[in-house]
């Protein structure tokens, strides 16, 4: 005979029931809270990394294959999802007998082993198929070698048709219009992966090993992208553009990149500059060109200090939009978005002004001079480099002065 | 007073203290001998100690001592081994790393063999129970340790025919000895009664042939061509004749790695005594091959002549710090054959410029390609 009573058991049942049911509608609201934003997140028109936005023919392929593969895909997984939950609500433990059991129903099996297989027939094909044309590198006609390291991408130019000396340069990959190009990828440090997806697929790049990648972009205009395998600290920092450029303005722009080194104008806050940047800057970075008092060469020596054995090359580099693994911009927002913005038709004028004295986003860039370790994470403590042999990964603080910050802005101001 | 074996290990105790002064004195006060020889006087003087406590475990000596143990140790040859292999560990210790190492194997050996044959006679009161259970345990470690050193015996006479023999002979000795094992193999497989004994006589026989033939090869000596390599320092990995031939035994190591072939920046030819170059994505030779500063960069040479040629990569001059004179600096592939091919990875921590010219050239024809580092 039971003893309870009846208004307590109601009491404790208010008391219990209500704080789980409204932590579970709460549980439940916030998960199809998030799930919404995140399906709605893929209708976004201006996600410069959207897959589903290709600007290249090769981006146009793989789009084509995700527009047969993705669909086929959602089916099956629908139609799984939906047959696993009949199955574990229907025949979930009620404590029923366990029903007789049966070997073998060789329709069902049969059945479900040609399906599938003909469904992966059909992906297989077209799948195939693509990654053929993606790989398809005879009709090339430009190549780049693409380096990466942590944590930026070294992009150089080899001597071939239309460039008679080898370019260098970072941050900013510059082709030309409806060029088939061919990114030959490696690594200096660890794996990194090279991805412009408005451009075509994600491809490792590997130390040791050219991996190849095409690009080619329908339009002149900016391509975002970001590496897409974690390479250590600032993996998220270790940013790309590719800038394409019409043929004209890409000539144009190889002809400035082979302009020789111009020494900025004696007596002047950037000849200051230059003297600073050589003690300071040119152990690691290197200006083609640059010379000492004396009319030497200087070479800087990013292997005897850094760990990748390479830091960015700053000749020309107020011709680049961004610095710092492209983590940041040199230019100011305003004067971004008008480049990003612009016509196609204007996009390789405005692009080819380079970093204007009104557009210099000198904020990030005297913030970087001044600490480049409270910007970007880095391996740059001189006191815990024992694993990388007391060689830096990134840009240590190298203490400079505000006034050494001024002149050193003013000398990179003239590195057009 | 004093035991017999609290006086030994005193006495030895007492070597190693004058054994230890000397060698701190008169060798090195910090190197490991002297670590070693401390160690051996702090270990003695404890043993000793404790023997002396202990009377040397002669418990009925001593007036309270109880009743004797019914366990008497078998005679054993293992504590023979386990002292040989402190001697030979000692002996490693002021010689050569390789008598240590050994030494550590015999003491690890005759300290397993010795602790688990002590166990196993204490195991039970019935001495083959206790055999059984001996056999049992030691078998694990036994029969793997005696195949590792049988094969590891093999390996080494087998390895003294081979480089005693000539490049060609060896191959045929390979050859027939791994068709006869085979062979054998197959015909003792197929036979319906197993005859242990025939098959004994057999293996025995080609034991006694191996050891003979090992050791008449060991005491003769590898052939003159490796003998000549290990003079010109061959076997070095830095090794690299980039001029003219010197010896006529340079050895023609092919280095086709096939995960380094598949990620190659270029490929250069030498045909019908003309150097060319092709770069991966350009159709037509180029002149010029622009390789990455500070970059692991694979170039691959084809040698489509008959005559045997190598690439060798000029890579300008470097003073040396020690002479302060100005050297060339440069590497080479080894020599290749006809339709042969060569892999050279380089590293090119500078950029080229007009004062560091960098180019490939192929000893013997015309022509060289230009290297730019930007």
């Amino acid at each position: 005979m039971s003893h309870t009573n009846p208004v307590l058991t109601k009491e404790k049942a208010v008391d219990t029931v209500t704080p789980v049911k409204s932590s579970r509608r709460r549980i439940i609201t916030a998960l199809a809270g998030l799930s919404s934003a995140a399906f709605l997140s893929g209708c976004a028109t201006n996600a410069s990394q959207d897959t589903f936005q290709p600007k290249g023919p090769n981006a146009q392929m793989i789009h084509d294959l995700n527009l047969i593969v993705f669909p086929i895909a959602g089916i099956v997984g629908v139609i799984v999802c939906v047959l696993a939950g009949y199955i574990f609500l229907k025949f979930r433990d009620r404590g029923q007998a366990i029903p007789a059991q049966s070997h073998g129903k060789p329709v069902i099996e049969i059945t479900l082993t040609v399906v599938p297989a003909l469904i992966l027939t059909v992906v297989g094909v077209f799948t195939f198929r693509t990654i053929f044309d993606l790989a398809e590198t005879q009709d090339t006609e430009l190549i780049i070698n693409v380096t990466g390291q942590q944590w930026w991408w070294e992009y150089d130019y080899p001597i071939q048709d239309g460039i008679d000396q080898p370019i260098i340069t970072s941050g900013q990959l510059v082709i030309p219009v409806g060029t088939k190009v061919l990114l030959r990828e490696t690594s200096r440090d660890v794996i990194h992966s090279y991805w412009i997806p408005a451009l075509n697929g994600k491809k490792d790049a590997v130390p040791g090993r050219i991996h190849l990648l095409r690009l080619e972009a329908d339009k002149p205009g900016i391509y975002a992208g970001q590496c897409t395998e974690f390479c250590g600290l600032s993996h998220a920092n270790m940013r790309m553009e590719a800038v394409a450029l019409s043929k004209e303005d890409f000539a144009k722009w190889v002809a400035g990149q082979q302009k020789p080194y111009t020494p900025p104008a004696a007596n002047t806050l950037a000849a200051e500059g230059e003297t600073t940047f050589i003690n300071q800057c040119a152990r690691c970075h290197q200006v083609n060109g640059i010379k000492d008092a004396n009319g030497k060469p200087i070479i800087s020596a990013p292997d005897e200090n850094v760990y990748s054995g390479a830091a960015p090359n700053l000749s020309h580099l107020m011709t680049r939009n961004t610095f710092a693994g492209a983590m940041f911009d040199l230019v100011t927002e305003e004067c971004r978005a008008d480049v990003w913005e612009a016509k196609p038709e204007e996009f390789g004028a405005k692009y080819l002004n380079g970093v204007t004295k009104d557009c210099l986003n000198e904020r990030d860039l005297r913030a970087w001079l001044r600490d480049p370790t409270a910007m970007k994470p880095m391996y740059a403590d001189p006191t815990k480099l024992e694993k990388s042999n007391g060689k830096y990964r990134g840009m240590p603080n190298l203490g400079l002065t505000e006034d050494d910050i001024d002149k050193l802005v003013a000398y990179l101001m003239t590195l057009k | 007073m004093f035991t017999p074996g609290s006086k030994f290990f005193l006495g030895l105790s007492g070597l190693a203290l004058i054994s230890a002064v000397l060698y701190t004195i008169f060798i090195n006060p910090s190197d490991i001998g002297a670590y070693a020889l401390f160690g051996l006087l702090l270990s003695g003087a404890l043993v000793s100690g404790f023997s002396f406590y202990t009377r040397d475990g002669d418990s009925t000596s001593e007036a309270e001592a109880v009743e004797a143990s019914a366990y008497s140790p078998a005679p054993s040859f293992w504590p023979i081994v386990f002292a040989l292999g402190i001697a030979i560990v000692l002996l490693g210790v002021a010689t050569n790393q390789i008598v240590f190492v050994l030494g550590i194997a015999v003491l690890f050996g005759g300290g397993v063999e010795w602790t688990i044959q002590s166990w196993a006679e204490r195991a039970s009161g019935d001495a083959e129970f206790n055999s059984f259970v001996r056999h049992r345990a030691i078998g694990a470690l036994d029969y793997p340790g005696l195949a590792a050193v049988a094969l590891g015996v093999i390996a080494y006479l087998f390895s003294r025919i081979m480089l005693a023999s000539s490049k060609n002979g060896a191959t045929l000795i390979l050859t027939i000895v791994s068709a006869v094992i085979l062979a054998f193999g197959f015909y003792v497989a197929k036979q319906p009664v197993f005859r242990g004994k025939a098959v004994a006589l057999i293996v025995s026989a080609a034991s006694l042939l191996l050891v003979v033939a090992g050791v008449a090869t060991a005491i003769s000596g590898e052939r003159s061509q490796l003998t000549k390599y290990a003079e010109e320092q061959h076997f070095i990995k830095e090794h690299r004749e980039c001029g003219e031939e010197k010896s006529k035994y340079y050895d023609k190591k092919a280095n086709n790695t096939v995960s380094l072939r598949s990620a190659v920046l270029a490929t250069v030819f030498v045909e019908n005594g003309k150097v060319r170059a092709q770069m991966i994505g350009l159709k037509k030779d180029v002149d010029t091959i622009t390789v990455p500063r500070s970059n692991a960069t694979n170039i691959l040479f084809r040698n489509l002549d008959d005559k045997e040629h190598r690439l060798v990569v000029n890579l300008g001059t470097e003073v040396v710090a020690e002479t302060g004179v100005k050297e060339k600096v440069g590497t080479c592939t080894q020599k290749t054959g006809k339709n042969q091919e060569q892999l050279l990875t380089l590293n090119i921590p500078k950029p080229s410029s007009a004062e560091q010219v960098y180019s490939f050239t192929v000893p013997g024809a015309e022509g060289e390609i230009k290297v730019v580092v930007p």
